[in-house]
């Protein structure tokens, strides 16, 4: 049985209240009047099992579907379907960079992760994803 | 010829001449007296056997030029029933709705749509091409279709709506909910080959069994007995008209009448009728009955609209009763086959008395046929004509159809459109439409000038759809097409474009710029002296001030100076919209020469962040069996700086709520737009382009002979775009988050910070490090 050290459990919390205290005072400030820019809750982006509408979900699994079986063309379809319905969706766009990065259209995978990476708002995953397909794509 | 008088002695001489030698010589022996005959040692004999062989080869030259004849016909038949025998039009399809819960969409506009794609409304379950109103919801039965990327089967699909949204979408027959359903796209028009035919093809196991039993029980009762050609049908028709004293009746069987339609002209002559009968036994001799019958029943002349002609049911029945011909009552096939005998005749539209009494002969003639039961004749007999109040338009949207073609043109020949019939799938929203047409409409009444003319285009900025198009006042004039070939200077519309050149200067929104006179010298020493519309002199301000009260000193001044020009000239080359090799400063005022088609798509690059997206109506097309021949992918270039253009669009909003076009602050209220007015001197043109968060709109108004319409693109073209904005229903537009901008409360006056709160500040977006040192004071 591993033995509970007190003193260094506490001294652990206390670096880990630390450094979000830190993490907090860092986080750029809110901006004034959010007339004018879209927020993070306008932005319909993260990932298809989240906030991305059900008929978005429903073409992107669909898309990746067709992915595994190498069917690109039809990936690319309802890729498109998906973006007409709910155009700032980042994964759509990092799927459709995906596909152009398997076929080896390099120029267009880098066009779709630009925009995707535009759309990617507070979506670390999608951002290093896109990040590791862009070295790809280059 | 046999019979004929030049023919008749020469067979009676040869015959006699035959005759003689025939009978006292020998068989076997003609071949040696010939040769005896032709070295002129055999004296009596030889004339006889010269005849033989002038007979034999007057037989073989008959022989040859009849199997050349025969050839002949057989090689048109060639050409025409087995090499793609009809000219097809090509189909221009709208885009597909997809329908799914969260869908701004009325169930109204659901019906707008439906009817527009020829479903039929219907009291009880709805069959396919119909759909009913069950409460507040609305069930469709769609038919099958096959996308460019999958067939679809026919659904039954119920659809619930609540305050202008889908709520839900439920298939009917699993009685489990959708998340996303595609309605099949509605075909907008057709590209109609020279000879002006229309017609939809059926292939042979698509044509019904009953309409082949109907349509020979009535045209040509022993059509599966004879070759081609009846004789007994020609004496009946003979005898039938010598009685009545005229024409009553024919004798040509269907395979005839398929001859003389598919090959022949209509001209009556001996010789037509001739060809007419060898080329219905070539036909009968090389094809089955199932595709003499079945290209009969797609190539025969049905209806007539306007200047196109509809032949074949399956085309005439859609047109007629909005369904295809596997989904007919048997009193609709009885009317379709009533109409071969005379399509103008019988035409339902125009003559339904007439047109009733030849279906219930048909019907009758089922009846004693034995196609037809007591019980389902009498049920028949009873019904109405059933075909639509109005047949549907051919082309509703010529503008967009124009356009189209445009583009098509840089793919494919126009033979191809017009005879190939290709599928071509398209961006057209018809729903976006109905609202451009409404709102035009409502906005142009306003000015009541006649003469006043518009084109407006409306995209979907983010992905590039052209969604709905007009290129003249009167939506479905197929004349002059403004939205795309209508060349008018934009005037301030190039000031949006031109503040992006400038950004890439030093300057920045709150940069401090001056409204004071400017004299240019020109290469022909003409000095230019250049004034705002206003006529007036507004002294020191900050460049967004100057942006959106459109003020052109300062931009010229800046343009000529600051090299904003040269940057403007650049960025339009960019986006293939620089018309000319030498640049003007006049291009500071928007002299440049634009259609609102090219318009949209400047504005297209600034509303979407400086990433171009070809504007396209066109996104896929397809041979006639769906192959995919082209698809147009989603493109997106970034062209431009989404920092810089970030802050041409905040100073758009700008405009929008405090500039030339403060009209939509005060008619939308919190919902932000962004747009830009433009007009051109002495109000020759009027501008605004604008967008939503997803919606671009330009509308230009003006006069052909180009004499001023009176009108700003404050006062005129901002007024029609948002009434179509208001119908469109629009979401606020906002900016995209950028961290290499920080957003500052700056006093427009004198480009100061300000505070907020502060008389004349407002919040902008200035690069990082850019602050400017100047401290304004608080009023």
């Amino acid at each position: 049985m591993p033995v509970i050290n007190p003193v260094a459990t506490f001294r652990l919390l206390a670096i880990l209240l630390l450094i979000s205290v830190c993490a907090a005072c860092q986080t750029p400030e809110p901006v004034l009047d959010n007339r004018y820019q879209r927020t993070i809750e306008d932005t319909p982006s993260a990932s298809p099992t989240q906030s991305s509408s059900q008929p978005v979900i429903q073409l992107q699994n669909q898309a990746l579907a067709a992915i595994n079986e190498d069917q690109y063309q039809l990936a690319i379809d309802y890729l498109q379907r998906a973006i007409k319905i709910q155009p700032r969706n980042a994964w759509s766009w990092h799927y459709l960079a995906d596909i152009y990065w398997r076929t080896g259209q390099y120029p267009r995978c880098l066009a779709m992760i630009e925009r995707s990476t535009g759309y990617a708002v507070a979506d670390d995953q999608l951002v290093m994803a896109n990040t590791e397909l862009l070295e790809q794509c280059q | 010829m046999p019979g004929t008088p030049a023919s008749r002695p020469k067979r009676q001489v040869a015959g006699r001449a035959a005759a003689k030698p025939k009978r006292k010589a020998p068989r076997g022996s003609a071949a040696k007296k010939t040769l005896a005959g032709r070295s002129g040692k055999s004296g009596q004999r030889a004339p006889a056997s010269k005849k033989w062989r002038y007979i034999a080869s007057i037989l073989l030259l008959l022989l040859a030029f009849f199997s050349a004849y025969l050839l002949y016909l057989n090689q048109i038949i060639d050409s025409r029933f087995e090499g793609g025998a009809w000219a097809l039009p090509s189909r221009v399809y709208a885009r597909s709705l997809e329908i799914y819960p969260g869908l701004a969409l009325t169930r109204e506009q659901l019906v707008y749509e439906l009817e527009l794609a020829s479903y039929s409304r219907s009291e009880n379950q709805a069959l396919a091409g119909e759909y009913r109103l069950l409460g507040a919801s609305l069930e469709l039965h769609s038919r099958p279709f096959q996308f460019s990327d999958q067939d679809q089967g026919d659904s039954v699909v119920q659809v619930f709506f609540d305050a202008g949204k889908v709520i839900a979408v439920v298939d009917s027959r699993a009685g489990v909910d959708l998340p996303v359903f595609r309605l099949p796209p509605l075909i907008l028009g057709s590209y109609y080959p020279q000879s002006g035919e229309d017609r939809l093809l059926l292939s042979e196991d698509q044509v019904p069994q009953r309409l082949i039993a109907a349509l020979v029980a009535v045209e040509d009762r022993a059509f599966f007995e004879h070759n081609g050609v009846s004789p007994l049908a020609i004496l009946r028709a003979l005898w039938a008209n010598l009685q009545a004293g005229r024409a009553v009746q024919g004798g040509s069987t269907l395979t005839q009448q398929l001859a003389k339609n598919l090959f022949l002209t209509p001209q009556k002559s001996l010789l037509r009728k001739i060809n007419e009968a060898f080329m219905a036994l070539l036909l009968e001799l090389r094809f089955s009955k199932q595709a003499i019958v079945t290209a009969y029943i797609n190539e025969v002349f049905l209806l007539q609209q306007n200047q196109i002609a509809i032949h074949g049911f399956a085309r005439a029945s859609r047109m007629l009763f909005g369904r295809g011909v596997d989904r007919l009552e048997v009193e609709h096939l009885a009317l379709l086959v009533g109409m071969v005998k005379g399509p103008s005749r019988y035409n339902p539209m125009t003559a339904p008395e007439l047109a009733l009494e030849r279906r219930n002969l048909v019907l009758k003639i089922m009846l004693a046929q034995g196609l037809l039961d007591q019980q389902a004749f009498a049920k028949a007999r009873a019904a109405p004509l059933g075909v639509a109040a109005q047949l549907p338009g051919l082309n509703p949207f010529p503008a967009y159809l124009d356009l189209v073609k445009h583009q098509l043109q840089l793919s494919y020949s126009s033979d191809e459109l017009e005879h190939r019939g290709l599928r071509v799938f398209t961006a057209f929203d018809p729903l976006v439409q109905q609202n451009l047409e409404r709102g035009l409409a409502r906005g142009l009444a306003r000015f009541k000038q006649p003469e006043l003319q518009a084109a407006v285009v409306i995209a979907d900025y983010l992905n590039g759809d052209i969604q709905g198009l007009i290129g003249d006042r009167v939506t479905d004039y197929p004349g002059f097409n403004r939205a795309l070939m209508a060349q008018r200077p934009i005037g301030s519309l190039i000031k949006p474009l031109l503040l992006y050149s400038l950004l890439q200067g030093d300057l920045t929104l709150a940069s401090e710029v001056s409204d004071e006179p400017v004299r240019i010298k020109q290469s022909n020493s003409i000095v230019w002296e250049p004034r705002n519309y206003d006529r007036q002199l507004h002294g020191r301000m900050s460049l967004y001030k100057a942006f959106i009260h459109s003020y052109n000193l300062p931009f010229i001044s800046l343009g000529v100076e600051s090299g904003g020009l040269e940057a403007l000239a650049q960025n339009l080359a960019k986006i293939h919209l620089l018309k000319h090799d030498v640049v003007y400063p006049s291009m500071l005022l928007g002299t440049t020469e634009m259609s609102a088609y090219e318009v949209a798509q400047m504005f297209q690059v600034i509303a979407n962040d400086g990433y171009f997206t070809p504007l396209t109506t066109i996104r896929s097309v397809t041979d006639q069996h769906n192959k995919t021949l082209s698809r147009i992918p989603l493109e997106s270039h970034k062209l431009f700086d989404r920092a810089r253009m970030i802050q041409v669009q905040r100073a758009m909003v700008g405009v929008s709520e405090q500039g030339t076009a403060r009209y939509l602050a005060e008619r939308f209220g919190a919902l932000t737009l962004a747009g830009k007015t433009g007009t051109t001197n002495e109000a020759r043109d009027s501008w605004f382009a604008g967008f939503s968060d997803r919606l671009l709109g330009v509308v230009w108004l003006g006069r052909d002979d180009n004499t001023p319409i009176r009108l700003t693109g404050s006062s005129g073209a901002l007024r029609v775009w948002a009434d179509i904005m208001e119908l469109q229903g629009f979401s606020a537009f906002k900016l995209t988050p950028d961290d290499s901008l920080a957003w500052h409360y700056i006093d427009i006056e004198n480009g100061g910070i300000s505070q907020q709160g502060c008389a004349n500040s407002v919040l902008l977006p200035i690069p990082q490090g850019r602050l400017p040192k100047l401290r304004s004071r608080c009023q």
